[in-house]
């Protein structure tokens, strides 16, 4: 009796756990009717500024498709290549996405995304979009997002050391180097933070010298590191480090977050550089100096500005969507120049419209300013072949050789290295 | 073997039949008993790996896990990672590390073992509860705390390295970056592994001490010896299983790490890497997620693992023939 029981209890766990793989696919039900609910993805953990932003964009959605329901899914930055993953390979994913613009060009070659292309002609203000911006959302002739928000990076300093140094916020590498090296003497701590993990800052210096990381000629990439123009770039980077010692050791192999971040808001290093999303996070770590710090776009060699990498994020009609009009429907009531602006603000970032950037809201913002001079100056983006991300992600390979230059290895070699990764890396 | 059967046949006669009634019953009780442990690690331990070696062969990438059919590529991906100067260097990592943890977690575990053996009553309990909240600790909460012990800005570490005087530690403590270079990121890495892991090795080897008669050691010391040589003489040999299953256990723990490491250095500082870390940064790394060459990785991994305990097995049964 006691082992039929045991029997019993054996099988009914079987079914049990060989029932939790095949949970049926939800019912498709009404083809271009409006839908009873469409599932939007946001990245982030959803702040109350975020959420009331949301519910502000559904108001406003709900006014054109009353019956429909807009479900928020918030997804945590650092989880969201994992969900994205899965959801391509289950068939569950969102109607409406936000998704990282260095992501864009991966997940259009693993078919996560809908071609909007046609969609995009028939909305009035996608024609403000920031072309440089919107051509990191297309391949092959096609678009499969739209640029939402960015962001760009530039030196934060302390205005008040600054003041009583009698420095004016440097317009070429010397003078990031002097105004360093002066902080350095008199302040007592090390002028600038320079890591090493920071790929996207660090080109920020190639482009300003001419160079670029790799360029595409007749369909095939080479690396260009080894190029006179981004050598030099990259050898003064490093040599904040390592030759001019203006830079601390302490941040080789880590990113601006793993100490530059905390160590320029505690007063502990002079200027950092990093994007203006970065303001929110430096005054949870010292609110009361936050009066002190400014920003100056990265400079070019000899003068001018340096083109910046733009961060930010698209917005994306997943592939798999039931609902596709209705999804992107969702998507321009939230891209709107309006609604993108609003949300840029609360996030500190900048929206992708060419006009609003130009516009005098942001020219006469202290903290702003500076970053949509840099937008406007020339934003560039990284080359536009999924294998950047086995470059950048993966094999992390500017990082790597820039943190051995640092640590005294030869950049000839070091960047003949890299060029090697990125010929294999960016044509497979 | 008659001799010893024969007093059972002239037990009572309630028990002639037994015999006959159980071969016509077929044991199945005791197998359906073991059935959800068995469909338990069927699904969990045993497909993965079966899936893992598949995918080893196979070209897979998201594309793939949606259901497009996997490119058979043969011993490729064996091949472009043992033909990787890369994978020999974390190979280097993983084997030297492994060899100094196990080494340094036994040495600790011993010793504190032997401690809390020696302790009154309060303070062995005080003392083994200590040790095991350590043992208790998750590996990410441990890692995030030492690479705060060990970081650059209010590291505590790095204040009291710089409050020592210069002569005995030399100087510059103030900003030093452990985690630059592979040798101080080991040494970060071995401390915390070990932080974690003697306190099984402590408890396990508390209770075989528990197990070994006081008069041994009273004997012994009638006889003139001192503590070293009732340890080597008596403790370790009559506990030499337990030290043995300890090693076992300890090498398996030690060549895997990967939590730590990934917490503290992470995918920027290739230069550290070991195998595990190897692996995932090529399995999950970048959005191409390239699941047949990390399963590849793995499984060279599992390997080298089932050899070392394969041989340590094989050294365990000839001891026991040898006695």
């Amino acid at each position: 009796m006691r082992f039929t029981k045991a029997a019993a209890t054996a099988a009914v766990l079987t079914v049990a756990v060989a029932g939790c793989g095949g949970n049926g696919k939800k019912d498709d039900s009404a083809g271009g009717k409006d839908p009873a609910k469409i599932v939007v993805w946001q990245m982030g953990d959803g702040s109350p500024e975020q959420t009331k932003f949301l519910d502000g964009v559904k108001a406003e959605f709900q006014q054109k498709h009353p019956k429909t329901d807009v479900e928020v899914q918030y997804i945590p930055w650092p989880q969201a290549t994992q969900k994205f993953q899965t959801a391509i390979a289950g068939g569950s994913g969102p109607d409406v996405t936000e998704v990282g613009n260095t992501d864009v060009q991966s997940w259009i070659e693993q078919g996560a995304f809908a071609d909007i292309s046609d969609k995009l002609k028939g909305w009035a203000e996608g024609k403000d979009l920031n072309k440089g911006a919107l051509a990191n959302d297309q391949a092959d002739g096609k678009t499969y997002a739209a640029p939402w928000y960015g962001g760009v990076r530039a030196v934060w300093y302390h205005k008040d050391w600054f003041q009583s140094l009698g420095l004016q916020p440097p317009t070429s590498w010397a003078g990031l180097v002097e105004a360093a090296k002066k902080i350095q003497d008199k302040k007592g701590v090390p002028g600038i933070a320079a890591p090493s993990d920071w790929t996207n800052g660090i080109l920020s210096f190639v482009w300003a010298n001419g160079g670029d990381v790799a360029a595409k000629q007749g369909g095939k990439w080479t690396g260009t590191l080894d190029q006179p123009q981004a050598k030099e770039a990259v050898e003064f980077y490093a040599g904040l480090v390592n030759k001019d010692k203006v830079a601390p050791d302490k941040y080789v192999g880590k990113n601006e977050l793993q100490g530059p971040q905390q160590d320029f808001a505690l007063g502990k290093v002079g200027m950092y550089m990093d994007g203006s999303w970065a303001l929110p996070q430096l005054e949870k770590i010292n609110a009361k100096d936050s009066k002190n710090w400014g920003v100056f776009p990265i400079p070019g060699k000899d003068g001018g500005l340096a083109p910046v990498f733009s961060g930010g994020s698209d917005l994306a009609v997943w592939k798999d969507s039931k609902y596709k009009d209705v999804a992107f429907d969702y998507l321009t009531t939230l891209d709107s120049k309006k609604n993108a602006q609003a949300f840029a603000s609360t996030l500190k970032f900048l929206p992708q419209f060419t006009d609003v950037l130009q516009s005098a809201t942001y020219k006469n913002d202290p903290i702003m300013g500076p970053f949509a001079q840099a937008a406007a100056s020339g934003v560039k983006f990284t080359p536009t072949s999924k294998g950047w991300a086995d470059y950048e992600g993966a094999k992390k390979v500017l990082p790597n050789a820039v943190k051995a230059i640092m640590q005294g290895k030869s950049p000839d070699d070091e960047l003949k290295k890299a060029d090697e990764q990125a010929g294999s890396l960016l044509n497979q | 073997m008659l001799d010893t059967a024969q007093p059972v046949r002239r037990t009572p006669g309630r028990d002639t039949a037994r015999p006959a009634r159980r071969r016509r019953r077929p044991r199945s009780g005791p197998y359906l008993l073991i059935l959800p442990a068995l469909v338990v690690i069927g699904v969990l331990l045993i497909w993965p790996v079966v899936q893992i070696s598949r995918m080893s062969f196979e070209k897979v990438g998201v594309r793939q896990l949606r259901g497009e059919p996997a490119e058979n590529v043969g011993l490729a991906n064996y091949r472009q990672i043992l033909g990787d100067g890369f994978f020999w260097t974390t190979f280097r990592h993983t084997v030297l590390f492994a060899v100094v943890a196990v080494a340094a977690t036994l040495l600790v575990g011993t010793l504190v073992g032997l401690l809390i053996n020696r302790l009154g009553r309060r303070m062995s309990a005080f003392v083994a509860g200590g040790v095991l909240i350590a043992w208790a600790t998750p590996p990410i909460t441990a890692a995030i705390i030492f690479s705060w012990l060990f970081g650059t800005t209010g590291g505590l570490v790095n204040w009291f390295l710089d409050l020592l005087p210069n002569a005995l530690v030399g100087s510059g403590w103030a900003s030093y970056n452990w985690f630059a270079t592979p040798l101080p990121t080991y040494t970060v890495l071995t401390i915390c592994v070990v932080w974690m892991s003697f306190p099984f090795v402590a408890v396990s080897v508390l209770a075989g001490l528990r197990t070994v008669p006081r008069e041994l050691y009273e004997a012994a010391r009638v006889d003139g010896s001192n503590a070293w040589h009732g340890f080597w003489r008596i403790t370790f040999p009559l506990l030499r299983p337990i030290f043995g299953v300890l090693l076992a256990l300890s090498v398996i723990w030690d060549f895997r790490v990967f939590t730590q490491l990934f917490v503290m250095s992470g995918l920027a500082n290739r230069d550290a890497f070991n195998l595990s870390l190897y692996g995932y940064s090529e399995a999950f790394g970048s959005l191409n997620a390239r699941y047949g060459l990390g399963s590849a990785i793995a499984v060279v991994l599992t390997l080298i693992v089932l050899i070392v305990t394969a041989m340590y097995a094989r050294m365990v049964i000839r001891q026991e023939g040898a006695a």
